[in-house]
Formats: C-alpha cells, structure tokens, sequence
C-alpha cells in the first residue's frame, strides 16, 4: 500500500494533530512553568539584599538588590573550590563505579537462565526493605571499614541503589530480546562480551537514565558528608550549604535555651540570600550536565539487529 | 538432533552451563559484596528496637551496649499505638500514598506519552529537563516558595484576596485546603523524575512498531493502547510494587516543612514519620527510634509482597521476583 | 525456595554475630591498657593512694585527648593547637586533639559517637543538646566524678571545684548510672535565668510613655499602650513580639521542668516573682500546664491581643516564628517582645538594632537546674584515660592563659589586648569556638565594650541570683517514654496555637486539655510529683 512513502525530515506522518499538539504544548508548558519558578524565585532571593529580606520577608519583587551574597561566596575562597572539586569527584567516580556495579548486577538478574536469579533479587531486594538503622551503619563504615574522613567515605556508601538495580533490570527487559543473547552465544561471544559489545549499546537510554539518577544522588547527598567527614579538605558542596542551614535551624529551635548569646551568634552566620545563593550554585553544574545524559535518553534507537 | 549426537554433547552442555553459571555470579559478586558489608551486616541493629538500649559503661561500644542491655520485649513499640490519634496516622500515611502512586502514575505517564509526541525535538528537551528542577530543591527551600504564596500578611495569594476584597484566609491556620496544596506540592517534586523513567523505557520502543500499526489503520489513541502502554507496562508494575512497599513511609521533609510546623494543620498534616520524630525528639531513646523505623518497614515489607503475588499470577514476568 | 532462602538468610545474620563478637577490639583491650585505667565499676579493688597533688609517675605516659565541643566555627586550629598541645605537654603530658562539632551537626554525631562508644575522651554535654547530661548519665555514658572509690574530683580538680559556685557543684549532681553524684564538671558562665520583656524605647517615647510605665504594670495591663502604639503605626505592625512558650513562662511565672525539655513542655513548676527561693503559688508541686486557671486566663488574654490585631500570625506556627521574631528584632520592628537576658545583653542589641532597648525584668534572676545545667563537659566511659582527662577539664577552668588561648586563640594573632580588653583581628573568623560553651568565662579578659571590670559585675550579678527550692532535681521520663511521646505531638498540635492567641481558646482549650488526658498526662505528672518528693526529702536530710 504506502510502502513507497518515503519519510521526510520533519514529516507530520504519523503525528498527532495540529490541535492536540498544542494543548500538549499548552499543558506541558504550564506544569513546567510551575517546576522553574520556584528556582527563579530561589535566584532572585539570592540577589536580594539582607535589609529587604528584614523589611519584607522573600519576594519576588525586593526592595533592594544586591550582590552582597555573592561576594561572600566569593570570599570563602579556597574551601569553595575545594568543595566544588570535591563534589566533582566523587560525582564523577562515584557515577562510574556505582553504574558498572549495577549494570553487572542487574544484567545477571535479567538472565531468566541465571540459576540464581530469584535468590539474588530477593537478596538485594531485601535490604531494601529492612535495614539496621543509623548506628549499626555508622559503626560498620567507621570502624570496621575505616571510613572516615576520606574520599572512600563518600563515595562508598552510596555505591549501590537497590532501587536503580531494578529499574536497570526493567529497563534491560524492555529493550533487549533475549534471542539477541541466544544469537550472540551461539556465535561464541563470551558473556562479558556480549554485555558490553552488544547488549549495552542496546540499553543507552536505560543505562543513561540510570547513571542520571545516580550523578544526582552523589551530588545532592550531604548527609553522609556530615556523619562522615570531618576535615574541610573533603567537604562536597552541598554539605557546606547544609552545614549552614543546619546550624541556623538548631539556633533558632534553641534559642530560649542558648539565650541571649543565640542572637549574636546568628549574626555571625551567613543569611538567607547567602544560602540561596549557594542552592543557584548548586543546581548550576548539574543543571548543565544534564543535556549531557539527555543525548542518551531521548535519542530513539532502532533495533536492526533481530530483524531478518 | 539424532539421540546419539545430544547424548555426546550432554557432558559439555552441563559444563558449559556451569560456566556460564560462575561468570554470571562473578557479575553479581561486587554487588553482592557490598549489600552483605553495607546492608546485612548492620542488621544485627535491628534488635535494639527489643532493647531497652543502655551503655555498658566496662566498654562501651556499640556492640557490647547491645549485648549487655535487657530485652523489653515490644515496650518501645507502644509509643506508636498509645495515642489517641492513631487512627489519623495512619490514615493520613496511607491516604495519601495511595493517593500520589495513583495520581502519580497516570501524570507521569500521560505527561512521558505527551513528550514523545512533540515533534520539535528541542522543545520537548527543554520541557524535560525543566520538569526535573523541583528535584533539584530541598523541601526547606520549597517550603519557602510556598510561603511566599501563603504567607498570613505578606503572601501573594493574601495580597490577591485583599485586592478582591475576599476575606483573608489564614493559610497555616485552616486545614481545609491543606490536602490539595500538599498533594500539588508532592506532584510538582516528583513528577520530573517518574516521567524521565516512563520516557526512557517509550524511547526504547522500536519506530517500526508504530509504523506498522498506523499502516494497520491504528489512529493515534489505539496505537498509544496497543503499543505504547504494553511496552509501559514492565515500568509501570514494578514501580507500583516498589511505592506499595513505601506505603506506610513518607516524605518527611514535606510534611515537616511545608506546612511549617502548624499544629491546627496536624489533622490533615501529620503523618507516621513526623509523629515518631516529634515522640523523640522528647526522649532520644535509640530502641523506640528502630522500633518505628522497623514497624514500617514490616507493614510495607507485607504489603509489597501481596501486590507482588497477586502480580505474579497475572503475569509471571512483569513482577519484583 | 523460600525455605533455602529464609535458611540461608538466617545463617548470615548468626555469622555476622560470631564475626562482630571477634571483630571487637574494645572488649580484649579493657584488661590491657598500660595506664592505670581508672575503673568505675563499684566492685573492682579499691585504689589505695592518698589524694594528693599529681605524682610524676601518672602522667609519665603521653596522652592524646579528644574533646569534643559544640557550637564551633573553626577551620583552622593549627596555630593555637600548636601553642596549647606545647603548654600541655610541658604540664600534664597531654596532647589535645579537639573534635569541632558544629550547632548544625553536634546533636546527631554526638549521639551516634556516644552509643557506638567512639574513644572520645570529654564531651560536651547540657540540659538542652541532644546528648543530654541528666538522660544519658542514666545511660551510663558519663563517668561519675565523685564517686567514693575513685574520687576523681577529690584528686585532681580539687582547685577547680573549690572555685565553682554552689548552685552549680548542686546543680550537677544528679541521679546517673552510678549512684547519686556529679557525672560532669559543670561550666562557670552565665547561670541564671531572667525573663524580660525587651522594650523598644524608642518607639514608646513616640507615644509619650515611658519605661516606667512598662515596669508599673504587667501582661494583662499593656492593652492601652499597645493599641495606641498600634493605631499610630498601622495594619502591618505588630506591637508584641512574643515567642508562645517563653511568653506564657514570664506571664505565669513558670520554669523549664529540666527532663521536660522537647518540643512543648508539658509541665509547669511555678515560681515566686517576688522572691525566687522561696516557695511559689503552687508549692513544691508540678502540675500540668495547660490545665492551670492561670493558663486559661493567660491564652484568654492573649486571644484578646491577638484578635486586636497585635500579635503576628506568623508567631503561631513554630516554623515560622523565629524567622519571623529575629527579622523583625534586628529591625526594630516591635514594640515589647520577650528575652531571656543574660548580663550586658541591651547594650549589645541597642547597638546591634541601632534603637534603645531596654530589659524590663519580670522576677529577680534565679538560678534552676536547666540554667545550672547550661554548660558542662562530661568524661566518657569509653575513655582510656579519664583521670588524664580530669586533670586537664581542671587545669583548663583554674587556668587564665590555658583557656584564654583555647577560647579567644593566640594573642596577636586572633586578638589583641588594648586597655586590658580583647578586640578580636579577622583572623577570628578562621577560629571562633563558643566562647560560653569551654567551661570558666570568667577566666577570660572583657571582651570589646563590655569594660574592663566585667568579670567582677558578672559574678556579682549571678551570685546575687537565688536558687529556687527545687534545684538540683530533674525529672526522669524514662517511667513514661511512650505517653510523653504521644503528648509531645499533643502539645505541639495546640500548644504554640493557643499561646500566641492564633485559635481561639473557647474552643480549642477544651479540646486540647481532653486529648491530653486521653493520652495519659495525669500519669506523667503523677510520676513527676512522686520523683520531686524523693527528691525533697533526701534533700532535707
């Protein structure tokens, strides 16, 4: 029938229509409106001046403006660089790993010929569920693993994610056909082989995603940092914000019991607008990264390698 | 295959597998490593929730203060059903889970089904990466866009109502709309990041496919149903089954922050983890802290593996294990 | 499967017990130290030498203390570490290496590092931080320094102790792990209590009033003042400036119940305004707060005032409030507000503000056991070697050059000393612990402004400051864990609401005091009036 339609470049076969993908647009458009403004609006506070946050609280029309909050960044000096190195690193080295780990492992559990697939998904799957707590952790990677004020400490505890495991495992039973591993060891591919020669070449949205979501979680992740690490050489980024955030809350929750001195003591720390200038520096570096992995996401893949 | 021939070719068959076997679980070994070091082996934590957890001042470490300190049997959990207020607890917790998975699930994957069919490429990269920046913001800072809107004397939304002359409602003191700003402000966070994971798996799906069925004379909504969706539906599953297993858990830094703290809110507003943190903030004691965290995850733990089963004998393939 | 599974699952869990039981180092070690490892354990043999001035064969061993404090800011410690680990040395043959907790991280790592019994030497504990002093000395985390086997005070901070004040030596003892003693030595700062209503002066001359008129009457008598103030100022202003639960204390003349300290107290013990050692409206009782005519009256009041337009919405909800309160403070945007005062205080904040402000007290200051509790340092069981860590707490509070250099850094280099006060250089940014939090300020020179005979002034001050009957005495919740968790979430449902006028009383006053005896108040008080009565009577003896 139209099998002699060619496709053109940007051709409508196949499309929605004209009206729907408008509201398509319309509603997506809105929703997205809805997601950056609250950033803006983080933006906009960190160019506000202290007297007008004083004055009026957050807004997003201030009384005054200024780059106060800025300059103080800039004045933190070396242990700025230094942190954001430090989130640069073990963002990097961390993705990489974590995601090698995962693919490995997930792959194994994709394998329905895997003697133990149930067990090790249960066995994964399991922790996932219980867990000993805060101090059972805290004493296991500090004491028995020594991992305290180093990169290991940071970048280790958050190696593996059960639940990117599964995903990744989901992912791999949507985009690949197990004929492709029958194919490929009946050629006599070993099975390292037919992971990363084929079968990850397949997966790229999937595995992209997943590296996505763990560059994010080694970015954002400051918890560990404070129970962790102690010296400022090895503070990641976001720690330091949080650092600042956690001592203005405690002072303030314990004001009447600190008493008079909790007021001083505020005045020394750094303000709103210094904080949210910290969140845009933040959200900057990965915001930018982002496309990066997007290439990977979005991209369609045809398959031609099953068909006949 | 003539018997004899597979006969011959049995013993190497079985090593064969067995080899295949090994590699495969030297893929899962640093995985596997990891879980038993970082997971398994804090486990033994577990048992303080049994305890009424004491120093023992011989040789205090975490392992002795545990050995040595003297089973109370289910005492540190009483603090969670002692109240008269359980039942909206727990109401809360589940009511709006169940809720968010259901809403969640059919925004993410109509908005997942929405971007891949604008055809300016560039704009739904846009779209996409926008959608994701909520992520990005911690719920203190969230909490203070809402005030923005909210605020009783400066909020936007209070200046509108004046400017109309409405009455002014006092946001943080009036339960009412709580329900509705709590589940927008739950959608606009996590919405973003469902819809990369529903986009990726539609992204694998082959073009052909959808040529072949608009060939077929498929218009746009039956292809959506027959190809899309079953493609969908190994993602969709399993992270329902994974959202069921948090059923009884929620985000605390929502409910902790956003509402900031009000306590007329505490109707529609509190929730499992923001009752056991404000418990213990009182009385800092390590055994009733794991007794909550333990109580949750058994109930999800129970939950998750009923809508696992019950999964599995629909369709064996689509479910955790 | 499952079965295998399940088998299998429970053999890990058996081996890691096995392998944790090997792993530990700690257990094997106890025996073994070199040092003479001072046991507290009541049973062991008693240590037979006279309590005497410190042999040379004890601190012939080099010793490294951690210390771990709160409140720092500090990042880099080299300069002053390297002048006071040389004093050390030369003195007790003792390096410090102090652990630089931060208000933002001490409560959580604190604890983690007490209950997995991390080798840190001293901490910092309180009435108010996360690792509380009265609570964890029950837990058996604090050595007990006066124990009659091992009198660690007796032998080697027997300086120290003769130079603390009473209520603090009293407000340190307690009942811990170890018997009835003193598990923390106790620092010498500020101490007492004083609720006062902070005044803008300014702003009340405006209006033709003055001080006096503020210290003429009292809460329920500021309806004139604050409405002409309001009137004149507009919608958006807001005359009181009140934080709920430190208001409803200065109206009713109530305390902190020390072990009633989470996130609303429950419980009430009420003071005399005219004279804080004697005997209040109540007696030795504690009763229930919210259910006192005297709170009635006060949430009356104040629904009043909130209705009239001169309390902050914001003020109800307790994640807004001190934003809300320090925002405005540091504006001048009130008219009356509260504080808990400490000496010097409006000097401070009149400058800080740039508008006058004065302190209207509203009972004489008083010492309580949550103030006497304020700060202290606290030697941990896990400790190798406490007598070691005894002998430094004490040389650090009788010695003027050892805690200056800690507390204020190098001189020269973090501070100068013009006309005998300290004016700190930008260097004190790189290294600025809690000064009030180390131990004895009183060892410190005046700081920038507050005169060169402060220290004098401060401990006239805070020795006229009386204890009030029940010093000393803090109550255990341990007895009723799970009701004050249900009531703690009670109390944060209504507390803070009613206390600013934001709901009204009518209605919710009822309801709040309903719920709080179905979640089992009566119990909690029942228990803490049967441990004041102990407490009383052994007082008496």
């Amino acid at each position: 029938m139209n099998k002699n339609k060619t496709r053109k470049v940007g051709s409508r076969l196949n499309a929605v229509s004209i009206p729907t993908e408008i509201i398509i647009n319309i509603v997506l458009g809105l929703f997205c409106l809805l997601c950056i403004v609250p950033f803006i609006f983080v933006a906009i506070i960190s160019f506000t001046a202290e007297e007008s946050i004083r004055q009026i609280g957050f807004s997003f029309s201030p009384v005054k403006w200024s780059l106060e909050a800025y300059q103080y960044v800039i004045d933190l000096g070396d242990q700025l660089w230094r942190s954001y190195f430090n989130s640069f690193f073990i963002t990097i080295v961390g993705t990489v790993i974590s995601v090698l780990i995962i693919i490995l492992y997930s792959y194994a559990l994709f394998r329905k010929d895997f003697k133990y697939r149930k067990f090790f998904t249960f066995f994964a799957f399991f922790t996932m569920m219980f867990g000993g707590g805060l101090a059972p952790t805290y004493m296991v990677c500090k004491n028995m693993l020594g991992l305290s004020n180093n990169y290991q400490a940071l970048i280790v505890p958050m190696l593996l994610n059960v639940f990117t495991i599964i995903i990744m495992r989901t992912f791999f039973q949507s985009s690949v056909p197990v004929e492709l591993i029958e194919a490929a060891a009946i050629d006599g591919s070993g099975e390292y082989n037919t992971l990363f020669k084929i079968i990850v070449p397949i997966a790229k949205p999937g595995i992209a995603t997943v590296a996505l979501l763990t560059a994010l979680g080694y970015w954002n992740e400051w918890f560990i940092a404070m129970l962790y690490v102690r010296d400022p050489k090895y503070i990641p980024l976001q720690y330091l914000l949080m650092q600042m955030q956690n001592s203005v809350d405690f002072l303030v929750r314990n004001s009447a019991m600190i008493g008079a001195e909790a007021g001083k003591i505020m005045g020394s720390l750094p303000q709103e607008s210094l904080r949210m200038a910290l969140v845009v520096l933040i959200v900057i570096p990965i915001a930018c990264a982002y496309p990066f992995f997007q290439r990977y996401i979005i991209s369609g893949l045809t398959i031609g390698s099953v068909k006949g | 295959m003539p018997k004899s021939l597979a006969a011959t070719k049995s013993p190497f068959k079985g090593f064969a597998k067995k080899k295949k076997t090994l590699i495969l679980l030297s893929m899962i070994a640093p995985g596997a490593i990891w879980l038993i070091l970082l997971r398994y082996l804090p486990m033994f934590g577990i048992i303080i929730a049994f305890k009424n957890y004491k120093i023992f001042t011989k040789a205090p470490s975490l392992f002795n203060n545990i050995m040595h300190s003297e089973w109370v049997g289910l005492k540190n959990f009483k603090f969670l059903v002692a109240t008269s207020d359980s039942w909206v607890i727990i109401r809360n917790t589940i009511g709006y889970n169940a809720l968010w998975i259901v809403l969640g699930l059919i925004i993410s994957v109509s908005f997942a089904i929405m971007l891949k069919e604008i055809t300016k490429k560039f704009v739904a990269k846009t779209y996409q990466t926008l959608m994701f920046f909520p992520y990005f913001l911690s719920w203190v800072v969230a909490s203070y866009f809402v005030l923005a809107f909210l605020d009783p004397t400066r909020g936007l939304l209070v200046h509108l109502q004046k400017a109309w002359g409405m009455e002014v409602t006092n946001w943080y003191n009036d339960a009412k709309p709580w329900p509705v700003i709590l589940t927008i402000a739950n959608l606009w966070k996590n919405v973003g990041y469902s819809t990369i994971l529903y986009l990726a798996a539609i992204t694998g799906i082959d073009a052909c496919q959808y040529e072949a069925s608009s060939i077929d004379g498929a218009n746009k909504w039956q292809q959506i149903l027959y190809v899309t969706l079953p493609h969908l539906k190994p993602m969709i599953i399993i992270l329902l089954i994974m959202n069921v297993g948090k059923i009884f858990n929620a985000d605390f830094g929502l409910f902790w922050n956003v509402p900031k703290n009000s306590g007329p809110l505490f109707p529609v507003t509190q929730v499992i983890d923001t009752y056991v943190y404000r418990a213990l903030m009182t009385t800092n004691n390590p055994g009733m802290s794991t007794a909550a965290g333990l109580i949750q995850n058994v109930v999800g733990f129970i939950c998750l593996m009923g809508v696992n089963n019950i999964v599995r004998k629909v369709d064996e393939d689509s479910s955790l294990f | 499967m499952k079965k295998v599974l399940s088998i299998v699952l429970c053999l890990m869990m058996l081996t890691m017990l096995f392998t944790g039981c090997k792993k530990d180092p700690k257990v094997e070690d106890a025996g073994t130290t070199p040092d003479a490892t001072t046991e507290t354990d009541t049973d062991k043999a008693t240590v037979t030498e006279a309590p005497e001035v410190v042999a040379e064969s004890e601190t012939a061993e080099p010793v490294t203390l951690k210390w771990y404090l709160h409140g720092s800011n500090v990042t880099d410690d080299s300069a002053v570490l390297e002048k006071a680990n040389e004093y050390l040395k030369e003195k007790l043959n003792v390096t410090l290496e102090p652990i630089w907790g931060t208000w933002g991280d001490f409560d959580s790592n604190s604890v983690l590092a007490i209950n997995g019994g991390d080798d840190v030497d001293i901490y910092f504990t309180c009435s108010w931080s996360a690792d509380e002093y009265n609570a964890f000395a029950k837990k058996g985390a604090w050595v007990r320094l006066d124990n009659p086997e091992n009198n660690l005070v007796e032998k080697y901070a027997s300086d120290l102790w003769g130079q603390l004040p009473s209520v603090l030596t009293q407000g340190a003892t307690i009942d811990g792990s170890d018997g009835y003693g003193v598990y923390a030595v106790p620092g010498y700062k500020d101490i007492a209590t004083q609720n006062c209503w902070d005044v803008n002066v300014d702003l009340l001359k405006k209006y033709g009033y003055t001080v006096d008129d503020i210290k003429n009457t009292d809460y329920y008598g500021f309806g004139d003042i604050l409405k002409t103030v309001k009137d004149g100022e507009g919608a958006d202003f807001y005359p009181l400036l009140v934080e709920g639960a430190v208001l409803e204390r200065m109206v009713n003349n109530s305390i902190i119940v020390t072990g009633d300290s989470g996130t609303s107290n429950l419980l009430s013990y009420y003071v005399n305004p005219a004279d804080t050692a004697a005997e209040g409206a109540y007696g030795n009782t504690i009763l229930s707060k919210f259910e006192t005519a005297e709170y009635k009256a006060f949430v009356e009041k104040t629904r009043e005032y909130f209705l009239a337009g001169y309390i902050d919405p914001a003020m109800g909800n307790s994640g807004q409030a001190n934003d809300t309160r320090s925002a405005k403070q540091l504006t001048g945007d009130y008219l009356i507000g509260t504080q808990s005062y400490a000496l010097g205080y409006e000097v401070q904040v009149s400058k800080e503000r740039g508008i006058e402000v004065a302190m209207v007290p509203c009972t004489p200051a008083y010492v309580d056991t949550t103030s006497s509790q304020g700060a202290m340092m606290a030697i941990s069981t896990a400790s190798k070697n406490p007598e070691r860590a005894m002998m430094f707490l004490n040389l650090l509070n009788t010695d003027p050059y050892l805690f200056t250099l800690l507390d204020f850094g190098v001189e020269g280099v973090h501070y100068n000393l013009v006309n005998g006060e300290a004016v700190f250089t930008d260097k004190r940014a790189d290294y600025s612990p809690w000064t009030n939090g180390m131990g004895n300020v009183t060892q410190l020179p005046p700081q920038e402004g507050q005169g060169a005979d402060f220290q004098e002034t401060f401990k006239a001050y805070y020795g006229a400051a009386k204890e009030i009957p029940i010093l000393g005495w803090a109550f255990a919740p341990a007895a009723v864990e799970t009701e004050m968790g249900a009531l703690a979430n009670v109390a944060a449902e209504y507390a803070l609401a009613l206390s600013t006028g934001t709901v009204d009383p009518a209605e919710k006053l009822p309801e709040f005091i309903q719920k709080l005896k179905d979640n089992g108040i009566d119990k909690v008080v029942g228990e803490a009036n049967t441990q004041l009565a102990t407490f009383i009577a052994a007082k008496g003896n």
